[in-house]
């Protein structure tokens, strides 16, 4: 079974599908990094809006909305945001001078996307005079698409519009070159400073050597690796699988459970902490824990259509079978059964003995769930 | 007012980085560096550099990026260093030929004053992150020239103080040697062994075209504003054979025989230039790969 329904035929619903897998690694990017929901989009739009006064060909800027969504791809995996590590000021910010770089080297593994793609990732945080990151570039050997991004991402970081446009004019002919400033300057007296949102172009996608499965499937790896979990979401998804199937799941449901497995670790990926260094699962303890990240794995999901209903699965994974859950407090059978398959599922996978899975039988998990979990557990292992 | 070149070459430090990985290169030999901001980047990433240029000025600020693994200038060093200090003689008149034609008066003097300053200082490697930081100050200002209604005025010492504290980031150990030299390509090449040659050569007759934000700061670390460039290449091994074609063939084809020893040759050119490049390297080694992400940006990566 593919994970996203078969697509074949429909050349712009396979490239949805990606765009969509996309925009939720690079919002989960900015999650990472710390910057406020949305700030992906709002970057490439803006970094678009720059790029259409100053007239750049349709397919640089075609290129520039996805390097602007993508623009924190390389926060995920840094070792100044990575889980765990607990580096000096001066070594964290040495290596955040190579999220463009590391942002840059998964764009151009990914074929769909537009080839400048990558490049302009890599160079969004170059300053005209050569002071910027990762590779020092200067002048006109920063290309004028990066500069833009660097002028949205600028923008955006400053609350007060008027502030940003002075912080901007200081910064000509130091971080910026002063021919973009005009066109920012341009862009701000025309727009008042308020940027549109602009949809993705996705028909510039060239989906025919992306699989949006594949693609989620690797971006998952990432996430579990960033918050030190290294391939804990292939273990959820095996042993939620087999019980879905065990327990008659519908097609569509196991396939929405399956998604639901890999993007749920996006919740712990911002300051929030990874459950299983945290509490035991079947603590009740944890439960706000888990509901936050579930509420935050949600947040990053919902937004894009072909993870809305797995974002809702994820959404309700702190619930308890007896209601007294979070963050809702549904009980029984209010709670959608791919949920409390998931639930248990990250339990199971984080629990040193899995048989102890038992205990919350009744409680925290689906009696009937459980001892399916647990029986098919057996024979997998 | 002087013209400032549209398009400088382009190396991405973190592109080359990548092929040094793929070919398992742990250190690298650049002998025409310039200013070596990319060789900063592989040093931050573990790999041992060694960089040479005939211009003194690029090896100063090696001095103070790549040889130097923690000296910094402190904020009182900085403040000695913007600013005239009372009781030292300047030689304010020293680039009073620039007066009017580039800078203004007050450019100038600062100018002059920076050039007595940065020599007095006693360590190289500050002497180095001062070079770099002030000439970010020499190219922000001939950018103003330009543009000067885009471009803030700030005051010469603020400006400078802000360059040259910046420069403190790019100073880090990676538990390598790493070294600089002034010298010519062979000189360069002879002197250190690395598992990678580096080689982004000028263009033939580029030196009559170089960027005068290049060859002007080294008129300035030099104390001479009638320095040009011709000095330094003239009798180097490429400025010799400027203007003829083969003559500069036959110089590339020296450097590559000279590099043999080197299990890795990424030789940095352009679109433009690949057509007289490219039949240089593939005469030298047999398997050559190119790796083109721009027009501007084309390496050749050449292997045994």
């Amino acid at each position: 079974m593919t994970l996203f329904q078969d697509t074949s035929g429909d050349p712009r619903a396979a490239r949805s599908l990606v765009a969509d897998v996309l925009a939720w690694y690079g919002a989960a990017g900015d999650a990472a990094m710390g910057n406020s929901p949305g700030f992906a989009a709002r970057k490439a739009s803006l970094a678009c809006a720059f790029a259409q006064i100053a007239d750049l060909p349709e397919e640089q800027r075609h290129a520039l909305a996805f390097a602007g969504l993508l623009h924190a791809a390389g926060a995920i995996g840094n070792a100044a945001y990575r889980k765990g590590e607990h580096l000096a000021e001066r070594a964290a910010r040495m290596e955040r001078w190579d999220v463009p770089a590391q942002g840059a080297r998964i764009c151009e593994a990914i074929a769909a996307l537009p080839a400048q793609t990558a490049d302009m990732v890599r160079w969004q945080a170059e300053a005209w005079d050569g002071t910027g990151f990762p590779d020092q570039l200067r002048w006109y050997g920063i290309p004028k698409a990066a500069q833009y991004l660097a002028l949205a991402d600028c923008f955006l970081r400053q609350g007060d519009p008027d502030e940003a446009l002075r912080g901007i004019a200081f910064d000509s002919g130091r971080a910026f070159n002063p021919e973009d400033v005009r066109t920012f300057t341009m862009w701000f007296h025309r727009h008042g400073g308020q940027a549109e949102l602009l949809g993705l172009p996705i028909d510039s996608l060239d989906e025919r050597h992306t699989d949006a499965g594949s693609l989620l499937d690797e971006f998952a790896d990432r996430i579990d690796a960033h918050n030190g979990v290294g391939a804990r979401w292939r273990r959820v998804a095996q042993i939620a699988g087999v019980t879905a199937k065990a327990l008659g799941l519908p097609p569509d449901a196991a396939r929405e459970l399956g998604v639901a497995c890999r993007i749920y670790g996006a919740g712990e990926i911002d300051d929030a902490q990874v459950e299983e260094e945290s509490f035991d699962p079947l603590a009740r303890l944890g439960v706000d824990l888990r509901a936050g990240n579930a509420a935050s794995a949600a947040e990053l999901a919902q937004p894009h259509a072909a993870l809305e209903a797995a974002s809702k699965i994820v959404g309700m994974r702190g619930e308890w079978f007896d209601g007294t859950g979070k963050p809702y407090g549904l009980s029984h059978k209010r709670i959608p059964i791919a949920t409390g398959i998931l639930a248990a599922a990250i339990a199971y996978d984080g629990l040193d003995r899995g048989e102890r899975l038992d205990t919350a039988a009744g409680t925290q998990f689906d009696p009937n769930v459980v001892r399916v979990l647990l029986e098919v557990a057996k024979t997998l292992a | 007012m002087i013209e400032l070149p549209e398009r400088t070459r382009r190396i991405s430090p973190s592109r080359v980085h990548e092929i040094l990985l793929a070919h398992d290169c742990k250190s690298v030999v650049d002998p025409f560096m310039g200013l070596p901001t990319h060789l900063n980047y592989l040093k931050r990433h573990g790999i041992a550099v060694h960089g040479g240029d005939l211009l003194e000025w690029f090896v100063r600020a090696g001095e103070g990026i790549i040889t130097n693994d923690l000296t910094i200038l402190r904020d009182s060093e900085v403040a000695e260093l913007v600013e005239m200090l009372p009781g030292r003689i300047y030689s304010l008149d020293l680039f009073k030929a620039w007066e009017g034609v580039f800078f203004s008066e007050e450019q100038c003097v600062y100018l002059g004053v920076w050039h007595d300053n940065v020599h007095n200082l006693r360590s190289d490697q500050q002497t180095g992150l001062a070079i770099l930081g002030l000439w970010r100050v020499f190219c922000y200002w001939l950018q103003k020239a330009q543009t000067p209604d885009d471009m803030q005025d700030v005051p010469p010492s603020e400006l400078a103080w802000s360059y040259i504290r910046q420069t403190e980031q790019w100073v880090t150990p990676n538990l390598r040697h790493n070294t600089v030299r002034q010298g010519d390509v062979l000189a360069t090449m002879g002197a250190q062994k690395a598992d990678a040659l580096f080689l982004a050569p000028p263009a033939r007759n580029s030196f009559r075209s170089a960027d005068a934000r290049i060859w002007m700061w080294e008129a300035w670390w030099q104390g001479n504003p009638y320095f040009t460039i011709e000095h330094a290449y003239r009798d180097s091994l490429l400025g010799a054979r400027a203007a003829d074609p083969a003559a500069y063939a036959r110089a590339m084809q020296t450097i590559l025989s000279a590099a043999e020893s080197y299990s890795v040759i990424i030789v940095q050119t352009t679109e433009q230039r690949l057509s007289e490049i490219e039949p240089i390297v593939t005469s030298a080694r047999a398997n050559v790969e190119i790796v083109a992400p721009h027009p501007f940006e084309i390496y050749l990566v050449a292997t045994t």
